[in-house]
This record gives C-alpha cells, structure tokens and sequence, in this order.
C-alpha cells in the first residue's frame, strides 16, 4: 500500500488534487487515501470568554466538512476509502505533522496557480509544504 | 515633510491606525461571525448590523473619553503601560484561562447582547491604541472608527490568514502597540514637564518609542518561548458532525 495524504481546502486546485488521485489509483497504484482539511485558529482568549467551546468547535467542523465531504465523494465514486482528519493549527505546520503521523509517503495539494489576489499577497500554502516536507509532494495544477 | 501635498506624520499615524485596526478588530468579527451564526438569514443580517453598529458607538464613546483622560497627568503612563500590556499579550500563543460564561443564546437578542457585551470588552485595547496614535486628532480618532468597521465587518478571514501565512506581522504589530507606548509615556504631562522646558525633543520621542517597541517585542518573545508546546495542531473529532457523510 502506497499512503498518500491529500490537503483539501474545498477550492478547485483541492478538487484537481483529488482528481489526480484517482488518476493514480486507476492507473493500478494500491494507494491508502487520508483527505486532511486545516483550520486556521479562530479563537483568541478574548473570542473563548464570549462563545463556548462547543461552537467554535462546531463552527470547524462545519467549515471542515464543506471542504472533506466533496473530496471523500468523490474517491469514494472511485471505489477508495478515503479516511478524513480535521485539524486546527497552522495550515502548513498542521500539513506536515499529519504526514509524519500518518506516516504518508507522499502529500498531495492543489495549487491555485498565482493568479488570484489572495495568492499574491499570501503565497502559497502548497509552495511552503513542498519547501519543508521530508517525503515527495505533488502540487496538482 | 509632504506627500502629495498630506503631511507625512499625519499618513504615518493613519497607517498606524489601520494597522492596529487590523491587529485588535479580528477578535470582534469572529465573535460576530460565531454569535450569529445559527440565526436564520434574515435575522443574522439583523444582528450583525445591529452588532456592528453596537460596536462603533461602543468606540465612540470609549474614544472620547479616554481623549479627555489622556489629557490628565499620569494617566499617559497608565494608557502606555496597558500598551505594552497588550503588546505583549499580542505575541504570546492562545492562553487558556477564560472559558465562555456567557451561554450565547440563539436568539436574535441574545446575539445582539453577545456582540455588543463582546465589543465593550474587545474595544478597549484598540480604543487605547487609536487613542495613542492619534495623538489628539479627532480627525483621525474618526477615521480609526471608520476604518476599524469594514475589518470588523468582512475582514476577519483575511486577517487569520495573514498571520498563518506571515506571522512576522504579529511581531510587527506587538513593536508598533510599544512604539505608540513609548511615545506616550514620553509625552504625559508629568513626564514633560518635570523633565524638558518645552516640548519634548523629537530625538527623545523617537528614543523613547524605539524602547517601548523593544520592550514589548523582547518581553513578548521571551513569555512565549517559554510556552511553546501549546502549538501542536489540535484534532477535531467528525464523528459528532452532523454527516459521517461518504465513509464507505
């Protein structure tokens, strides 16, 4: 089995990774599919005195799942199995230490191109993962 | 000095303004966001405009108060010394003291309450800063609470992003709340006049704003290196959502 970990954040580069991975698994490659979404901490000390724990929580999971359940969807169609991770942390931190964790030998992402406004001003989450991860990453265009 | 005919202190201060924007009006919109949320869509336009508009005139007034009590001997000292407070508290990871006690109700009052209670409590870190930068000028005072709305409003996910990708711009921010700081204390009634015959030398102003910028980045740097371990990602489990959707 070949373990592979792909990164969703419910955008279309997500949606292409998800793509190639069924690609690859029809080309005959026994693969092991984990679909992780990360969240970016909402919650300050000040945010946690206003809101219980419970929504924030629920509000993650909601945000995590519009982004999980297309891509488990769609391998699923494909006749994987898919396992889903949710995390909050800091995106490409949290990237890497699930690969690590679910001993991942290779980390799948979609990269949106550079073209959006968004990507100019922030860069690129996938670029920073390809930078720092200690097995081999795809950045699906 | 000019710039395109604007005197050049004057977009210093406004980009300070929006920067501390920026920094302090996050924590007001995820609140926002998190308190309505469950409201039906009508009724969550409602309490975010009314959430909104509780949160300006929340400023407002606390604005122009703490004008009039800056004005005060000591109480620039006071104002800087909850700067650099903040400053710090800026650069340190999320603690974890202070666990809702307000249940946030799902009703279209209980979500206005929840906003607004929040506002009075989140404001009064960004008043104090405006205030600071400001330096008097109720013009700019204005423009702060202007600019602060629409960061409140739609920002806030930028923002969370911009400080996962860059989280230099958090340091950044702690250097300026201890810049303004500095500045400040420098500047508070007793401090100029048991110390400078006139006004106070712009060499010591900026003296004084360097060390105050100092102080908070290093403090900051400092408590936080000493609570690293809090920056492990956090599982959320999906079992409790409301699909266990696709699992084959």
């Amino acid at each position: 089995m070949y373990t592979l970990l792909i990164a969703v954040d419910g955008s279309e580069g997500s949606r292409r990774a998800v793509d190639h991975v069924v690609r690859l698994a029809a080309a005959g490659l026994p693969v092991a599919v984990h679909v992780l979404n990360v969240q970016i901490p909402v919650e300050s000390g000040h945010v946690r005195m206003f809101i219980e724990a419970e929504r924030i929580e629920g509000y993650y999971r909601e945000e995590g799942l519009a982004a999980l359940d297309p891509a488990c969807a769609v391998l699923a169609g494909a006749g994987l199995a898919p396992s889903r991770h949710l995390a909050v942390g800091h995106v490409t931190e949290t990237i890497l230490h699930y690969a690590e964790k679910l001993r991942a030998d290779q980390i799948v992402l979609g990269s949106n191109g550079g073209a959006s406004l968004r990507h100019r001003l922030l860069g690129s989450v996938a670029s920073d993962v390809a930078a720092r991860a200690s097995v081999p990453v795809t950045l699906v265009r | 000095m000019d710039f395109l005919g604007i005197d050049s202190s004057f977009l210093l201060a406004v980009g300070q303004i929006i920067m501390i924007d920026i920094l302090l009006g996050g924590d007001n919109a995820v609140v926002i966001a998190l308190a309505c949320r469950r409201l039906p869509e009508a009724q969550r336009r409602q309490a975010i405009f009314w959430g909104v508009a509780g949160a300006i005139g929340v400023r407002i007034a606390l604005i122009f108060f703490a004008l009039q009590l800056l004005a005060l001997p000591y109480l620039k000292l006071v104002g800087a010394a909850l700067l650099i407070w903040i400053g710090v508290k800026l650069l340190l990871p999320e603690d974890d003291d202070g666990h809702a006690n307000l249940a946030a109700s799902d009703s279209l009052l209980g979500a206005i309450r929840t906003v607004v209670l929040a506002d009075v409590v989140m404001s009064l870190d960004n008043v104090i800063a405006v205030a600071g930068a400001a330096k008097g000028d109720i013009a700019l005072v204005v423009f702060g609470i202007l600019i602060s709305v629409p960061i409140i409003v739609w920002g806030s996910r930028f923002v969370l992003r911009l400080m996962d990708r860059f989280p230099v711009v958090i340091t950044l921010g702690g250097a300026l709340l201890g810049w303004i700081a500095g500045e400040m204390a420098i500047t508070d009634r007793v401090m100029r006049e048991s110390f400078f015959a006139d006004a106070v030398p712009g060499v010591v102003k900026y003296a004084a704003a360097a060390t105050g910028a100092l102080l908070v980045v290093l403090v900051g740097k400092w408590l936080a290196s000493r609570q690293l371990a809090t920056r492990e990602p956090v599982e959320i489990p999906l079992d409790a959502g409301p699909s266990s959707g696709h699992k084959p």
